[in-house]
């Protein structure tokens, strides 16, 4: 088939315009502010028990809050992880599926084929 | 072409499955000379616990994606190599035939042998049958350009496996598991 | 950048949801209006499109990703939608959408008759067409979209090049080469 008409059917087939207003028609039919997993915020310890130590409050808050960040982030990177060899998995084994059934198709198709015809024997 | 459904048990040349191995599970090599000469690869290695990490991840909302999860829950594993090369016939015959030595130890029965001399391919289908189920299923296929093996491992539901016929293109075979002759009957005692 | 825009909207950014959208929503609606030849039906399609991404953000894996799982809902929502509801009347293009590039005269008749053209295709045959010529897709990736063996998307081809050429050498729209 000529490269001429698939590079005129390409350009015949240019995308289209959406008709305008869609995204802003799309946002007002979404459902409310997505959901995220909140960030767990500790309460501070009390000064007095800062002060036993002779650590400034405000540090000894700051270096709790960033020990549990960090928990939280090496947890939701652990789930990502786990999500993303999910996902990797799910998709070897549909196109592992996809193989084998073209693979049935290509036997299905050979049963349907005619069997060659049988040469009659030369008699003399 | 040709399409006969044949019945096949020929001894096996060792002993059972290699250790790790489980029923039903061929023993692939990595063709690693095969990958590096294919101009396309597709290798798949999903064990039980990738395949069931898949499974989880697939949508219920798809119908497809859900008719698979139903199928992949009772299987073992799947694997898959699959290569397509630029020139034909670039696959040693050797290697396909490693992979029919195995699937001719006892067990394992021919179901589907589909030829074609006039595209030059060639497909068999095998089923590992135990007490009646099928416990493996083994397809290798030869093309002129393309050479695939697949072998899934488990509880195969061939019924469950029909059910996907007319999706990602199963096409309706009409495989039949083919049932094990029944036990010969003991001689009669013989009265004195 | 687009990866960008994906972290950000998966975090709740309403605006950079919107930026993907207004990325992405020519390609999507056009394979609906061609898919089912009605410009409301084809909104309607492309707005399920985009809904089902907002609930499905977290299983995108990047920009290029996207594009793809766009593509094949969209042709995939098409093709299920033809199967309840029959292909439309060919509605005059005055009537229907905008291309988004300025066409010469002669580009628009060959556009209006191969959107007509096309609308004579299979549901199946005409998502394999739009997926490789106005997406760009190989057959590879056509065939991952539409859950199809790739023969079975090269057979389609083959053949609805065949007939649309065919069709349009008779309307004078191409020039008359041999036909193989």
């Amino acid at each position: 088939m000529s490269e001429n008409f698939e590079n005129e059917l390409r350009r015949a087939l240019r995308p289209l315009d959406a008709p305008a207003g869609f995204t802003e028609r799309l946002m007002a039919a979404l459902p409310e502010k997505r959901e995220i997993a909140p960030v767990a915020t500790p309460v501070p310890r009390p000064r007095r028990v800062a002060q036993r130590f002779g650590v400034p409050a405000a540090f000894a808050a700051a270096l709790v809050v960033s020990m549990l960040l960090g928990q939280h982030v090496a947890e939701v990177h652990r789930e990502r992880t786990e999500q993303q060899a999910g996902l990797a998995a799910s998709r070897e084994l549909m196109e592992a599926l996809k193989v084998t059934s073209q693979k049935l198709d290509l036997a299905y198709q050979a049963a349907k084929a005619p069997p060659p015809p049988v040469e009659e024997e030369n008699r003399t | 072409m040709k399409v006969h459904i044949a019945l096949c048990a020929i001894a096996l040349a060792c002993g059972g499955p290699a250790f790790g191995q489980l029923k039903g599970q061929l023993d692939i090599p990595q063709f690693a000379t095969l990958a590096k000469k294919a101009s396309e690869s597709v290798a798949v290695s999903l064990d039980s616990k990738l395949l069931g990490l898949g499974c989880s991840f697939l949508s219920t909302d798809d119908p497809e994606q859900a008719d698979v999860k139903k199928l992949c829950t009772s299987l073992s594993g799947i694997y898959v190599r699959s290569y397509t090369f630029d020139q034909d016939f670039a696959y040693p015959q050797s290697d396909v035939e490693g992979i029919r030595r195995q699937l001719s130890a006892p067990g394992w029965s021919r179901i589907v042998e589909a030829k074609s001399n006039k595209e030059g391919t060639n497909v068999d289908v095998f089923v590992l049958l135990d007490d009646d189920k099928a416990m493996g299923l083994g397809i290798i296929a030869s093309e002129p350009r393309e050479f695939t093996i697949v072998n899934i491992v488990g509880n195969i539901d061939l019924e469950q496996l029909h059910s996907l016929e007319g999706k990602f293109g199963v096409p309706n075979l009409g495989i039949e598991v083919p049932k094990k002759a029944p036990p010969p009957a003991p001689p009669p005692k013989k009265s004195r | 950048m687009a990866d960008g825009l994906l972290v950000r909207a998966r975090a709740g950014d309403a605006g950079a949801f919107a930026e993907l959208v207004r990325a992405h929503q020519g390609s999507v609606f056009s394979i609906g209006y061609r898919m089912l030849n009605r410009r409301d039906a084809a909104e309607d399609l492309a707005q399920d499109v985009f809904l089902q991404l907002y609930r499905k953000l977290e299983t995108i894996e990047s920009a290029e990703h996207l594009g793809f799982w766009l593509r094949r809902v969209a042709a995939n929502l098409a093709i299920d939608w033809l199967r309840r509801v029959p292909y439309a009347a060919t509605l005059p293009l005055e009537d229907g959408a905008e291309v988004a590039a300025p066409q010469r005269e002669d580009d628009l008749l060959l556009t209006r008759e191969l959107d007509r053209l096309l609308g004579e295709l299979s549901a199946p045959a005409r998502a394999v067409m739009l997926l490789r010529y106005q997406e760009d897709l190989d057959v590879a990736e056509v065939g991952a979209a539409l859950d199809m063996p790739v023969n079975t998307v090269k057979s389609h081809i083959k053949r609805s090049l065949t007939q649309l050429r065919s069709r349009m050498i008779g309307a004078r729209l191409v020039d008359c080469e041999e036909l193989p």
